[in-house]
């Protein structure tokens, strides 16, 4: 897929790669970070129709795997189609063809060509001027020079020829086209966050003009998050003015989601409750954290044990998202004879192994709270419980169950040892 | 009439006088008494308990235990949102409770608390949420009531006596106070689908496992005097029953 005139795009959807406003007619200056970050956001963005995206880095365009969802998306011919109009909705002109090889492929998208074997790569593209391939100028002009025109002149001469007039390059290059030669290459990776900014050509100074380029923000954010098979479920949105502080925009959502309408939807609620200090220049938008996103939330049947473990991830990751990663835990017990000590907080992978004492309390108290013990009636006890002097810790103590006077049932014990006195430790509650 | 029951069955949070007649899912409550006295046998799945109490320690927890036991066997999770204090492994255990199917949420209170109750509630289908909200609206506690009932979980808040005053959507609301020596009474003031029943008493779970580990009972405000004869007695009886083997005391 090619995007010949990326630059144009990023400009005309108001992410032009200077800060001044170009005149009008005057190209927008190629901004080589900005186009970077372009198509590392298509290809997370194309990741939703393939799972093998690369991006060639040596030219403004991506290889996308299409052969292995053609069950899932039709013909390649639709999917290019699909995939252009899409793009062409998000701003940006994309042009899709499609061959056996990468670079085949990259031949055949400014034509639109869909080739569908590799026997016909050669009568398909022998016709196409030599300015098209992919080969840097002193080589077209070398070219130019001995009277060759198409590729098919190149395609008939022999191998030998071809490395004595243009070095071995050439012919390693045919042969990728024609799929003689394998052309292996570094997939790309669908990122674990989403960041994306939107300089705006004009100041927008209502809150309602900031839906429409909003809008389009969200929906790439989207397409890569059906790319990853990820969800959001909290958004932070910075508008940018001119001398004066940005305004933050912190969107939270019940559940994890990928659907742009959804998002929008609460966006626009926020927005129309926000007063505007100044007129906005930027817009950043940004994902901390992408997580798994199970589309069959709705299914009927999920009883059984692995879908019990799948909620509870998806729950703990929820949970962790908002309230941090020490919010969730599990409960183990540890070995040791003395109450305090024989309790710690485990992580879900971590498997819990205790002691069972059915007689013990329902809660422990993080620390035993000193008491004055007639104020109870004891109700069973004692129970000893002594241990601890190898590691400093040395106690001796009788627990008592005990009642106070509203009917309260407590646990209580007398310490001897390090201290001398009564605390409370637990409730039965 | 179409419309109407289209109607009736896309809005779950409104009440049907028929609901409970039709027969409410429910989980046995492990205490035979209690569940003869709840309209479905038992606690109430999809749909919320209140538990009321003056003061912590009337066994208000310790009353799921059977229900949460048969929870945790079944596979499925008992969530806990912010207790109040540290769930005690060994005695979690020792009543069957599965520790590897507990969670404990900790939010830090308030509005967080409420929400986590909330996305607990939402999450997968069946299990148990545990909540102690502080203080809870009427509009929050509906929210909860039917987020519960979207994933027919077992939802049971725990709240002080004095929220028995106000309304509430929730489908169980008991009150526990003590009642006897051994007991726990408890009073049904609200059931949906039938009248609230008279008091029941069951007994206190401390009660079974009192007696058959710790042979010393005491009957009187305590003196020095007996905690003494206590401890003379604790010598024979707690032998072999303690995780840690006593001396005998010496004065």
């Amino acid at each position: 897929m090619r995007f010949p005139q990326l630059a144009q795009d990023l400009h005309s959807r108001g992410q032009s790669g200077t800060s001044v406003q170009p005149a009008a007619g005057r190209a927008p200056e190629p901004n080589e970070e900005a186009q970077r970050q372009a198509l590392q956001r298509l290809a997370a963005w194309c990741y939703q129709y393939s799972d093998q995206v690369c991006i060639p880095g040596d030219r403004s365009g991506l290889f996308v795997e299409a052969g292995a969802s053609e069950r899932l998306f039709g013909r390649t011919e639709h999917l290019g189609k699909r995939v252009e109009q899409e793009l062409g909705q998000l701003g940006y002109l994309a042009l899709a063809g499609s061959a056996p090889t990468p670079e085949a492929a990259w031949l055949a998208a400014p034509e639109r060509m869909h080739i569908a074997g590799p026997s016909h790569v050669r009568r398909q593209m022998g016709p196409l001027p030599l300015n098209r391939l992919h080969l840097d100028a002193a080589q077209q002009a070398a070219m130019e020079r001995m009277g060759f025109r198409q590729l098919r002149d190149l395609l008939r001469l022999p191998r030998k020829s071809l490395t004595r007039r243009f070095g071995p390059a050439l012919p390693d290059y045919l042969d990728r086209i024609l799929g003689i030669r394998p052309d292996p290459r570094a997939m790309y990776h669908p990122p674990e966050a989403f960041s994306s900014r939107l300089e705006l050509l004009a100041e927008v100074h209502a809150c309602q003009g900031l839906l429409f380029p909003l809008k389009r923000m969200l929906e790439e954010l989207c397409g890569v998050l059906r790319g990853g098979d990820t969800a959001v479920q909290s958004l932070q949105i910075v508008l940018g003015h001119e001398d004066h502080q940005d305004t933050p925009l912190n969107l939270g959502l019940q559940s994890p989601s990928q659907d742009p309408d959804r998002l929008l939807a609460v966006l626009r609620e926020r927005l129309e409750r926000l007063r505007l200090p100044r007129a906005v220049r930027e817009i950043r938008l940004e994902a901390p954290t992408l997580l798994r996103f199970n589309a069959g939330q709705h299914s009927l049947f999920r009883d059984t044990p692995a879908e019990q473990q799948q909620d509870i991830r998806q729950l703990t990751e929820r949970l962790q998202a908002r309230l941090g990663s020490g919010a969730v835990s599990g409960l183990t017990g540890v070995e040791d004879h003395r109450p305090e000590y024989s309790w710690r907080p485990r992580t879900l992978d971590e498997r819990p192994a205790c002691t069972a004492l059915a007689h013990r309390p329902a809660w422990l108290l993080p620390n035993p709270k000193p008491c004055v013990i007639e104020d109870y009636r004891i109700l069973a006890g004692p129970e000893r419980i002594e241990s601890g002097w190898w590691d400093g810790r040395d106690c001796r103590r009788d627990y008592f169950i005990v009642r106070d006077a509203q009917g309260s049932t407590l646990w209580a014990f007398r310490e001897y040892k390090p201290r001398r006195g009564w605390y409370l430790h637990g409730i039965f509650a | 009439m179409n419309s109407i029951n289209q109607l009736l069955n896309a809005t779950p949070q409104l009440w049907k006088g028929r609901q409970a007649s039709r027969g409410q899912r429910t989980l046995p409550t492990g205490h035979a008494h209690l569940d003869r006295q709840l309209p479905g046998k038992g606690w109430p799945r999809g749909a919320m308990t209140e538990l009321m109490t003056h003061k912590p320690g009337m066994g208000e927890f310790s009353l799921l235990f059977p229900a949460l036991a048969d929870t945790g066997r079944q596979g499925q999770w008992v969530i806990l949102v912010d207790p109040p204090w540290i769930p005690y492994p060994a005695t979690l255990e020792g009543h069957g409770l599965l520790l590897e199917r507990l969670l404990l949420v900790r939010t830090g209170g308030g509005k967080q608390s409420l929400w986590a109750c909330e996305q607990a509630l939402r999450s997968g289908r069946g299990g148990a949420v545990l909540a102690w909200p502080e203080r809870i609206s009427f509009s929050r506690l509906r929210r909860l009531q039917i987020a519960a009932e979207s994933s027919s979980k077992l939802a049971f808040l725990f709240r002080p006596e004095n929220a028995g005053r106000e309304s509430s959507p929730a489908a169980l609301r008991l009150k526990l106070g003590p009642g006897g020596r051994n007991g726990v009474r408890v009073d049904i003031l609200k059931c949906r689908g039938s009248r609230p029943a008279e008091p029941v008493t069951i007994p206190h779970f401390f009660s079974a496992y009192g007696k058959q580990q710790c042979q010393t009972h005491f009957h009187a405000t305590l003196t020095e005097h007996n905690i003494h004869t206590a401890l003379a007695g604790s010598a024979l009886s707690a032998a072999g029953t303690g995780p840690a083997q006593p001396r005998p005391k010496r004065h």
